[in-house]
């Protein structure tokens, strides 16, 4: 903006100067020092005008106030351009005063167009930057929000299961202290990794799975030899996912696969690779008979809305059934294929 | 001699229960149950002073599950629920213990109980809120001929006031349950049902239209094809939910 007043003088000077000599046949040097004096004041009022124009304190109706501005300013400049032009060019010179008088009109509405044209301009100009703040403020809120909530989501994840299974560990000093002291090792190394992996937005599969171990073994203590979990691998060596979403998802699993069942049970994780989409799926068998019709997982909305948090998508995670099968499906978009 | 039954579906939550109520000699336990379905089942076999019920089980929680009896015994939850939990749980009267449950707190409640049964004051709770800790239910569990329904938010057509019962209308037929009409509606989403009545509770998605009735009052025609009458409280909740 600093160079386009100066130029655009440049410019309007060249431009009335070329009008005077060769549509209006008035001497050179009578054109040059007319279009010097008359460029110079439309400057300084455009000048004085943009002052006016930034100096509006609210945005509401500025183009029509910045038009207001303008016609002030563009009187204000044909007027100076009048006086300046009678006590110079115009002293003594009866001719000229005549053919001045005559382009007056004129002089008035190009004034008056350079400035409308010059105080819009600014106007719009002034209203876009303001937006833009505005916006990049709001964005800035919404990121805010966004941290905390999913701050919040993954602390919910945590303590219950840690409470539960303090209390299997409470349980297991009275009846089998050995297994007391297994399962206090294996709940630190989950705590461990758990407090090692907090504050990251993602992290290698690989790391989650070893995180999953820690918690599948603390899972096989609390509910015995009846849970078996198989795993099937086929994804590539960098391949990401956010911390602590799997989890819940076998938690879920485990409790619904469990439930209502004698004996062994077998839950699957399927992991697999697709360009740049991973495929988590967790299998679970279900009691159709008790079952109530549709989902009401306990971490399954908090999934959900931590998905829709990290990729805004509401379709990576999927929830399918058969008679006997429950399957959870993760889709997490991989960034760095 | 009390009968206690517990009730978690974690095994070794059992146990421990189990395991700190030796010490009590005029406390047996009749029965261990795993799920809200057997505990429910169990209860009105056995009919037992005292339950500890865990609240957050597979199924059917311990609040739904507490709701389908007519006669409730004495309960002392059993969560592993946080502090803000807890508030409503306090509001409510209800005697609670945090897992992992201490020796102390346990004590505490058990003799407290054992204090109040003795002299036969065991406070009694009606209108038990199945949303105070989980937000607002999608569900309504009810007892149909002895069994155990599930009725998802998504099937209900409306909700009809029935002196003391509520009649639920849904797909395959409707259900009664002994509750009242404002208590389904504080544990549903308001976003989905809305009270358009003082005898109906409709789920927005289930309008069709509306018109005028008598004065002052209007209609709502359901996808399924009932009609239900609006009054003008109703008719405002609806603009307003629905930002007409």
């Amino acid at each position: 903006m600093r160079w386009l007043l100066p130029l655009l003088s440049i410019v309007v000077g060249v431009v009335n100067m070329a009008l005077l000599y060769y549509f209006a046949g008035l001497e050179w040097d009578f054109s040059l020092i007319d279009s010097i004096i008359s460029t110079l004041i439309l400057a300084i009022c455009v000048w004085g005008m943009l002052l006016a124009v930034n100096a509006y304190p609210t945005r509401v109706g500025s183009i029509l106030y910045a038009l207001i501005i303008a016609t002030f300013f563009s009187v204000l400049a044909g007027y100076g351009t009048w006086q300046a032009l009678r006590a110079t060019l115009g002293k003594n010179n009866t001719l000229y005063m005549h053919w001045l008088s005559i382009t007056m009109f004129i002089r008035y509405i190009s004034d008056w167009l350079i400035c409308g044209w010059v105080a819009t301009f600014a106007a719009m100009q002034k209203e876009t930057e303001t937006l833009e703040k505005r916006f990049m403020n709001q964005n800035d809120v919404t990121n805010l929000h966004r941290e905390a909530e999913l701050y919040k989501l993954r602390q919910q994840l945590q303590p219950h299961f840690l409470y539960n299974s303090l209390n299997s560990i409470s349980a297991l000093t009275m009846i089998e202290p050995s297994k007391a002291q297994d399962m206090i090792g294996k709940l630190s190394d989950f705590l461990r990794s758990s407090v090692k992996r907090d504050g990251q937005e993602k992290i290698s599969l690989t790391e989650e799975l070893q995180y999953i171990e820690a918690y599948l073994a603390i899972e096989s203590v609390r509910f015995g030899d009846r849970l078996k979990i198989e795993f099937e691998k086929n994804y590539k060596p960098n391949a990401e996912i956010p911390p602590f979403l799997l989890q819940p998802v076998l938690e879920n699993a485990i409790k619904f696969g469990l439930y209502g069942r004698i004996g062994q049970v077998v839950i699957t994780v399927t992991i697999m690779q697709e360009d740049s989409m991973l495929y988590l799926t967790v299998t679970n068998p279900y009691d159709k008979e008790n079952q109530p019709q549709r989902g009401t997982g306990f971490g399954l909305e908090g999934i959900k809305r931590r998905l829709f948090l990290l990729y805004a998508r509401t379709d990576l995670l999927d929830v399918t059934k058969d008679d006997d099968y429950f399957m959870t499906t993760l889709k997490i978009p991989q960034n760095n294929v | 001699m009390y009968r206690a039954i517990i009730i978690d579906d974690e095994p070794l939550a059992r146990q421990l229960i189990a395991a700190f109520l030796k010490a009590y000699k005029d406390i047996e336990i009749v029965a261990e149950c795993g799920d809200g379905f057997e505990g429910f089942k169990t209860i009105q076999e056995q009919n037992p002073d005292l339950i500890f019920l865990d609240v957050q089980m597979p199924k059917l929680n311990g609040f739904e599950m507490l709701e389908l009896l007519d006669k409730k015994p004495s309960v002392i939850f059993t969560t592993a629920f946080d502090a803000y939990a807890m508030k409503a749980f306090e509001a409510h009267a209800l005697d609670y213990l945090l897992k992992p449950i201490s020796k102390e707190r346990f004590d505490t409640a058990i003799q407290k109980w054992m204090r109040l049964a003795a002299n036969k004051e065991t406070p009694a709770f009606d209108n038990v809120q199945a949303n105070v800790y989980e937000g607002y239910q999608h569900r309504i569990v009810v007892k149909d001929n002895g069994r155990i329904r599930i009725i998802p938010a998504q099937d209900i057509h409306y909700i009809e006031a029935n002196d003391d019962y509520i009649k639920i209308v849904t797909n395959d037929g409707s259900y009664l349950k002994k509750s009242t009409l404002s208590h389904i509606e504080q544990t549903l989403d308001p976003q989905q049902f809305i009270r358009v009545h003082r005898s109906y509770l409709v789920p927005v998605t289930q309008l069709v239209r509306i018109e005028p009735y008598e004065k002052e009052s209007h209609i709502a025609i359901l996808q399924c094809g009932a009609k239900v009458l609006v009054s003008k409280s109703g008719m405002a909740k609806l603009k307003s939910t629905l930002g007409w």
